[in-house]
Parts: C-alpha cells; structure tokens; sequence
C-alpha cells in the first residue's frame, strides 16, 4: 500500500491530501523557497501524531512539521518528498492553571489567543513575535520566537516549562513539566529552537506572565540614527531594561505612515519606541531617565503616549512594519542578524554601505534593545540577475555582523534559509556536537532533514571525514 | 488539461505578485479558522491562483473548490499590509470558473442572478409573492432545512410586493442636497421598511430623494459568481440611470460596496465611486454636522454586527455606532475580527453547512451578551441572523433604529 493509503487506512480518506494544487500551495511557507510535498496531514490529536509518524518511517518518508507557515526561514519547506504535518487543528487550550500561572496548550494554537484567553485573569504570554496575530505556539517553540517585549522577559525559551514530544519511534516523551527543576537533563532547552529536527511537538506547558499594573510608550526621534543607537546603549548601560525598545529608520517610518497613519515623525533619521512596564511609580521614574539619555544624545523629541489608544496605534504600525515594505517591490529579504549592543552604529553604516554596492535599497526596523537587527531588502524577484544580487548581499551583511561578534539569526531560525551560513559562527566541532545531539534524537534523519545544519556537518558522514571547512 | 486564463477578468500578474505570503490575513479568514487548512486561507487561494497563471495548475476540480469554498468577505483585504486586492482578483476567478468549468446548474445560476431574473422587476415580484403565501402558511416550520431557514429569516411579506422606484420626496429641512436612492432587486420588496426609514431620515437631513427609474439589481452576486456578462449588462443599466447624479446612496452594504467598483465592471471616466455613499456615511455625517438630532441615551444595548461588504470592503466602521448611539441606544461590541456571519449571498444555499457553521457561531456572539436587538446593514446578514437568532431577538438596519427613535 501507499503511503498515502496507510495514512488514510487510519485518519479516514478525506484527512490526507495528495493533489497536485494542494502539494503546491503547501509547498511554501513565509520564506522565499519552495519544496516538494508528497502528502499533507492535519492530526487531531497526540495519538495520530503517533501512527503518523510511525507510518512515515515505515514508508522511509521525512516528516515535516509546520503550524501556521509564518516562519521566514523555509524551515517548513521540504528539501526532498515528505508528509508535511499540520498541527493547526490541535489548537486547544488544555488547562489554564491560575494559581501556578502556566497552561498546558496544542501546539496548534494561535500565540494571540492565548493571550486573549487568559486576559480576564490578568495575564498574558510574553513572546509577541510580530506575527502572533496567526503563528502558533509550536511554531514558536521550535524557532524559539522572539519579538519586541522579549527584551525584559526573554524569548521563547524562557516561557516554556513542559513539552510533549513524538519521537522517532512514535513513543510520546514528556520534556520538563510543572515542577520548577525537573530531575534529570533538562533537555526542554534541545527542543526550543529546533526548528521540528528532533521530533513533533505536541503539547506544550507555557508560563504564564502578569501584566503590569503600569505602562507607559515613549516615542523618540533622532535626527541621526548614531544618536539612537547610542541612546540604547546608554540607556541599558544604566541599568534600565524596557519591556521593549525598537528602532525604525526614516524610510521604515515613511511606508508605516503611508499604510495605517500611526503617528510617527516622518522627518526624522531614526524614531525608536521603547515601552516601559511596572510599578506605576517606578515607570514615571525610568520615563523621565530614559527621555534625559535621549536628550544628552541629541533626541529631537520625546514623547509619551497620551493614552492607551496611542500607544496601541504606535504598537501596530511597528507590527506590521514587514508587511508594509511590499508597498515597494514584490519581494523582499529580511535578515535577522544579531550583534552587540556596542557595535549597533558600525553595523547600521556597513548594512547601508553593503546595501549600496549591490544596488539595492534598504530600510531598518529592529529589536534594537538586544541588538537584533532587520535589515529588510525590497526587490522584484522577476528582475534577472536580482536574486543574486540579493543572496550576496545577504551573506556580507551576516559575515559583517558575525564578524561584529554577534551571531547568524536572532529569532527566525535558520531553516534553509541559513543552513550555509552556520559555519561562520561554529567550528566544525561545534557543528559535529550539534549533530550528534540530533543524532541521539533522531537517527535516521526523519524529522526535517536537510534543515539547520549544513551537509557534512557530522564529521563522519558517510563513514568519512567530511572535508575541512 | 493545462493551465492559465482564457478570460479578460481573469485575476492580473499584478495583483497576484503583491501577495508576499507573510500569512498576516489567515487570523481574519472564516475558512481558515474553521478548517486550519492553507488551502483554505487567503494566501493559499492566491498562491493557487498563481500557479494556474503560472501554468503550473489547471483550472480544476480542486481549484474550484478551493475558490468557491471562499465566502468573498475581504477580511483578508483589510488585514493585508502588502494591499492585496483579494476581492476583486476571486471575482476574477469566479469568471474563470464559469468559463473553464461551464455547468448547466452554473449557467442557470447565473442567468437567475442576471437580468432575466434578480434583474427584473416581475420575476421578483412573482418570488415575493410566493414566499409570502409560504409565509402565511407558515412554510418555514415544514419545509426542508435550507428553504424553511431562509423563509424563516424574511420579515413578514405582503403578497403584493410595494415598490419606491420612480418615487421623488421633497426634504424636510434646508436643503442640502438630492440623493438618489437604490432601490435594489430584493431590497424593494422584501426590506420595504430599511427604504422608508432611509427615505426619511434624508429628508429630514435636508436631502431630496430620488429613486430614478431605468434602474436595476446592482448586480453584485451575479459578479460574485463569475457570471460577467450579466454583472456588466446590469451594472451599465444603472450607471445609465444615475448618471445625472452627486449623490448616490445604497442602504444595503453588499449592493453600496459592489456600486462603488462599477470601474471594473462597467468603465464610464473618474469620480463614480466618490460619489456612491452608503446611507450609514449619510446619516452619521448629518448627525456630526447637527442637521439630525441626538436622542439622550436609554442604556438599552444594541448588539453590532459589521456586515463583511460594510466593514472590509468599504471600510466603513464608525458610521453605524455613531447611528445607534444617536438613536438613543448603547452599541454593543461582539466580534473584534468582524468574521463573516456566513450568509454570504448565495453561498448561505451553495454551501448551507459552512454557512450554518458560521451563522451559528455569529448568533451565539450574541447571544454571549445582554442585548436583544441587533443592528446590520445589510440584508443578507439580517436574515442570517435571523434565522440564527430564533424569536425573541429584533435585526433591523442601523438607520431604522435611528428613524424610529427621531420620530
Ligand atoms: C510578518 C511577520 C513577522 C514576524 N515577526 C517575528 C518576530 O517578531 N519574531 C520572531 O521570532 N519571528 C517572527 N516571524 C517569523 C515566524 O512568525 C516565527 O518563526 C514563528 O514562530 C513561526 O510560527 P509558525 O506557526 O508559523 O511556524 P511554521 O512557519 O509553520 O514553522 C516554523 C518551524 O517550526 C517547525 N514546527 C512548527 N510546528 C512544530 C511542531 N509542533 N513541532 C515541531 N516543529 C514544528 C517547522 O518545521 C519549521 O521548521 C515573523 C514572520 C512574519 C511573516
Ligand atoms: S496579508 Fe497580503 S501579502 Fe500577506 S499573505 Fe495575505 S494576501 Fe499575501
Ligand atoms: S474573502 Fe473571506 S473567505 Fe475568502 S479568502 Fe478572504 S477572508 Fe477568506
């Protein structure tokens, strides 16, 4: 039999699709590439995870797990013919734990939805990727998803305590759990960020957070982005850590106010928004510290928001940001680069200077308070000759930033997108470690293959050294 | 079976090419939140639509599927930073469908929603009087689900359908103008009392009111459908009709916001859709400039329902709350995301599971709260709504609420 006909000999013909349209749609995720999917799965539930998965072995098929297909990184794109599991039907919320403040949730569940749910208890979900409004938890999980109010409460890792997991053999393992230091190796840290290499996530206990009981949005404008990045360096330099500081440049801010008028100076070089969040007095205090550092570094103007409804206008311009650069081109490439606090200036004019050589415009917007940069490319993929241009672009402007001592990707992952470009950052035993660990997790190369990390990067493949990198 | 268009409204390499896939228009997307399926989303009928363009795809079983499983709410327009027109690329896909996948059921369809029958003023005129004598006896509690629930959802019909068409009523206050009025297909006979409070309410604002004659059905489901030559044939009719006029005013969403993209649909120069108003823009604009008056408020809640063609294709949000509240009464949030309440036209009879599905959840947002009068704008919603809703539950248009209340 089929592999499609196994599948359906369990979930019931209508549950597993194999038609040429549907493989095409699915064969795409937020990235840029595209690859062959053989036939589509939606689980409804742990246990058809389970005979998924041991159906695929048996079949020598790869698995590919995806959520909502937002990730940029082409982590959902198979490389080869492959069941691509969809886990967006396992969306529920199990149990909500108010006293402990944790949930158990599906993997399938939506990151905003959670947040809603749980808001009359005054409560949310700390990482708020800027694509939370339909990515999904186990989404998040696996590429450990940041966003902009990761800079005081951590990414994603920092949020999930338990995980279920399919593994290789179909056997459902439990990662972590309520206990605060669970015994044994905390191997929850191998599956956040795993990018789905090492099994299917199937439940996930995530943390709980309390809201402020105060926040206030603060709004400067620079007329040189040096000074902003300077004034971000001050300002953690002086021990005060916002709940979130982002940075847009003129150009990001312009296709911001052409889309959704939120408010920004369109005159100014760099505008950075930072939210502080706490004790009502406490954020008074660290507003007026954060406006002076602003001041001292030559800020045109600072500005609080007048009320919740301007900051929640502020708020969705920065979101929808990424959207809004396709107002430009058809295409565009976002990087994700992380570097040092320190180095932001230096990074910021040899982006530009990058950006220039290859012809290719450039705008900013970023996590400027962890140093996660978004150099965003606009380009018309229909143009001969661009991509390329692009692509290279691409790579100097990761090499500089490695070179700056910061590292490949901040919060989208690596996926295919950088698969090449994880040697600049590990030596090749760094990446025989990676593999291994892989290895001891899965060692037939179901989950994902061909994802993260760069062929040859188990010294041994095939039985021989790979060559010397 | 290869791939690519064979029609002029087939969807363009431009709107296709705007779409970036970054999935930010799958939250609002009805079909997707009821199956998580990508196949089911806005993107994934877009990257669809591509690959038939591309020649990668045939117009197929499934491509048409995918296309007329969508209900053409445009929640996924609004929710798309990149301003993908995702409306009027599936209209073109709908044209596709009826040329590369001809049905004797389509053609008929198609004909019943064209001139020989939404568009003329017997053919409905016969309906009407047949779902009123269903009406008085009482057909809605034995006739089969789908025909029994739609009955069920009317107002109570005369059997001699009334008609406003060549009707001309002088304003009530200082003149500030003369607007025309859409009489519609449906809408004249069977939402009678949403025209005479329109009426009257523009009179009272200072309008003359016009209902020319030569007019006729808007034509909105039949280009919903893909039938083009009916949606063109109809809508060059009305443009026709109301050429002499500043002011048009359609007091149904669907029919205000298919008006105001007559461009694509019967091309006539610049200006038509500036001025195409949906009477909610009319009236709040009055109540704002004080040529209509505010009643103190009662605190009795009024339950708001956006109408997708209201909402997501004209944009228009504000106006109808500004209505209710000036009527007196307390507008009610029920839905953030505006999801579609299924009725969708015709879709409420092609695909009567989805659409109950959605019809179901919208009434229980609702009833989720204290109201008991619901305000929508446009007619297809309120008999959805009613019939979701079950006695004990008033739909009636924003604009009613208001005449009654200034009375
Ligand atoms: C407009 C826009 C803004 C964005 N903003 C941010 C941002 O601010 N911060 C950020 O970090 N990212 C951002 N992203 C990227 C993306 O949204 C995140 O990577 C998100 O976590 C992906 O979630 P998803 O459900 O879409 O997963 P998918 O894209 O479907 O999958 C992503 C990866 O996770 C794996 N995976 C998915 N579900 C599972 C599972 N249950 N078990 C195992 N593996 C699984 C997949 O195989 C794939 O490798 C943005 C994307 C867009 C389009
Ligand atoms: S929001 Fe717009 S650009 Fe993004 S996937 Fe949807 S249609 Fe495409
Ligand atoms: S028009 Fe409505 S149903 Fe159709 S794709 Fe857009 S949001 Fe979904």
């Amino acid at each position: 039999m089929s592999l499609a006909d196994d599948l359906a000999a369990f979930l019931g013909p209508g549950r597993v699709k194999t038609d040429p349209l549907e493989r095409h749609v699915y064969a795409r995720d937020g990235g840029l590439r595209t690859g062959p999917v053989e036939v589509i799965v939606h689980p409804r539930t742990t246990a058809e995870v389970v005979e998924i998965v041991r159906t695929a072995r048996n079949h020598g098929s790869p698995v590919v797990a995806r959520g909502a297909g937002t990730g940029l990184a082409s982590g959902a794109v198979p490389t080869g013919p492959a069941v691509l599991v969809v886990l967006t039907r396992m969306d529920e919320i199990h149990e909500v734990d108010e006293a402990s403040r944790t949930a158990w949730v599906g993997p399938g569940l939506i990151n905003l939805e959670l947040s809603q749910h749980i808001a009359p208890l005054g409560l949310h979900y700390a990482p708020d990727p800027s694509s939370q409004s339909i990515c999904t938890i186990g989404g998040n999980v696996a590429t450990n998803a940041g966003g902009p109010h990761c800079l005081a409460d951590g990414t994603t890792v920092a949020h999930v305590l338990g995980i279920e997991l399919v593994t290789v053999d179909g056997e459902v393992v439990m990662l972590g759990g309520a206990a605060p230091d669970p015994i044994g190796l905390d191997l929850r840290g191998v599956v956040v960020g795993s990018e789905g290499t090492v099994g299917v996530v199937t439940r996930v206990l995530v943390r709980l957070t309390e809201d402020a009981p105060a926040t206030r949005t603060l709004l400067l404008a620079f007329g040189d982005t040096a000074d902003a990045a300077a004034t971000v360096s001050d300002t953690v330099a002086a021990g005060v850590i916002p709940a979130a500081l982002e940075m847009m440049d003129r150009v990001m801010v312009g296709l911001i106010e052409n889309w959704i008028h939120a408010g920004f100076p369109t005159d100014a070089a760099g505008v950075l928004l930072a939210e502080l969040a706490g004790h009502p007095a406490a954020v008074e205090a660290e507003a007026e510290m954060l406006s002076n550092i602003a001041k001292a570094n030559g800020a045109l103007s600072a500005r609080l928001a007048a009320d919740a409804d301007e900051a929640a206008r502020w708020w969705k311009g920065r979101k929808g940001a990424f959207g809004a650069v396709a107002q430009r081109a058809p295409d565009y490439y976002l990087h994700d680069t992380v570097v040092p606090r320190s180095r932001l200036v230096d990074i910021l004019g040899r982006v530009h200077e990058i950006a220039e050589r290859h012809d290719l415009e450039v705008m900013n917007v970023f996590h400027a308070g962890d140093g996660n940069l978004h150099p965003l490319m606009p380009f018309d993929a229909a143009e001969p000759g661009t991509l390329e241009r692009v692509q290279a672009a691409a790579d100097e402007i990761v090499t500089a930033s490695v070179e700056a001592g910061g590292t490949l990707s901040g919060e989208h992952g690596i996926g295919l997108e950088k698969r090449d470009l994880m040697s600049l950052v590990f030596s090749p035993v760094d990446l025989d470690a990676q593999a291994r660990l892989r290895e001891a997790f899965d060692p037939v190369g179901l989950f994902n293959p061909d994802k993260v990390l760069p062929a040859g990067s188990r010294c041994f493949d095939y039985g021989r050294p790979a060559p010397a990198q | 079976m290869t791939g690519g268009w064979v029609t002029r409204d087939a969807p363009t390499p431009e709107e296709l090419a705007a779409c970036i896939h970054c999935g930010l228009c799958l939250p609002g997307c009805p079909t997707y939140r009821l199956t998580g399926e990508e196949t089911a989303s806005p993107r994934g009928r877009l990257s669809a639509m591509s690959a038939v363009a591309d020649g990668i795809a045939a117009v197929d079983e499934t491509f048409e599927e995918m296309m007329s499983f969508c209900l053409q709410c445009r929640a996924c327009e609004v929710a798309c930073p990149s301003l993908v027109p995702f409306g009027r690329a599936m209209e073109g896909a709908r044209v596709e469908l009826a040329a590369q996948r001809p049905s004797p059921t389509r053609r008929a369809r198609g004909r019943l929603l064209g001139r020989r029958g939404l568009g003329s003023r017997p053919a409905v005129a016969l309906v009407t009087m047949l779902a009123a004598i269903g009406q008085r006896l009482r057909a809605p509690r034995w006739l089969p689900g789908r025909l029994g629930g739609a009955l069920g959802g009317l107002r109570p019909l005369p059997v001699r359908a009334p008609s406003t068409l060549s009707d001309t009523w002088e304003p009530l206050a200082a003149r500030v103008g003369t607007a025309a009025l859409l009489a519609g297909c449906v809408m004249d006979p069977w939402f009678a009392g949403v025209h005479t409070a329109s009426i009257a309410v523009l009179r009272r604002a200072g309008y003359r009111v016009e209902v020319p004659a030569g007019q006729t059905c808007c034509g909105a489901l039949a280009a919903h459908d893909g039938a083009a030559d009916e949606a063109r044939a109809l809508a060059a009719t009305n443009r026709q009709a109301f050429a002499g006029y500043d002011l048009i005013v359609a007091d149904s969403a669907g029919c205000g916001a298919h008006l105001k993209e007559y461009e694509s649909w019967a091309p006539g120069g610049e200006g038509w859709a500036d001025r195409v108003r949906d009477i909610t823009e009319v009236v709040a604009e009055a109540i704002a400039d004080g040529r209509l008056p505010t009643q103190p408020e009662t605190g009795t809640p009024v339950a708001m329902q956006d109408p997708c063609h209201l909402r997501h294709a004209q944009r228009i949000i504000e106006p109808p709350r500004a209505i209710v509240h000036a009527a007196g009464y307390t507008p009610v949030e029920i839905d953030p995301l505006a999801m579609c309440c299924g009725a969708a036209g015709v879709y409420s009879v092609l695909r009567p599971e989805t659409s109950a599905e959605l019809g179901g959840r919208k009434a229980a947002q609702v009833t989720a709260t204290s109201a008991r009068i619901v305000a929508s704008a446009n007619p297809g919603c309120e008999m959805q709504l009613r019939s979701h809703l079950g006695p004990g539950y008033r739909v009636a248009h924003p604009v009613e609420l208001f005449a009654e209340a200034i009375e």
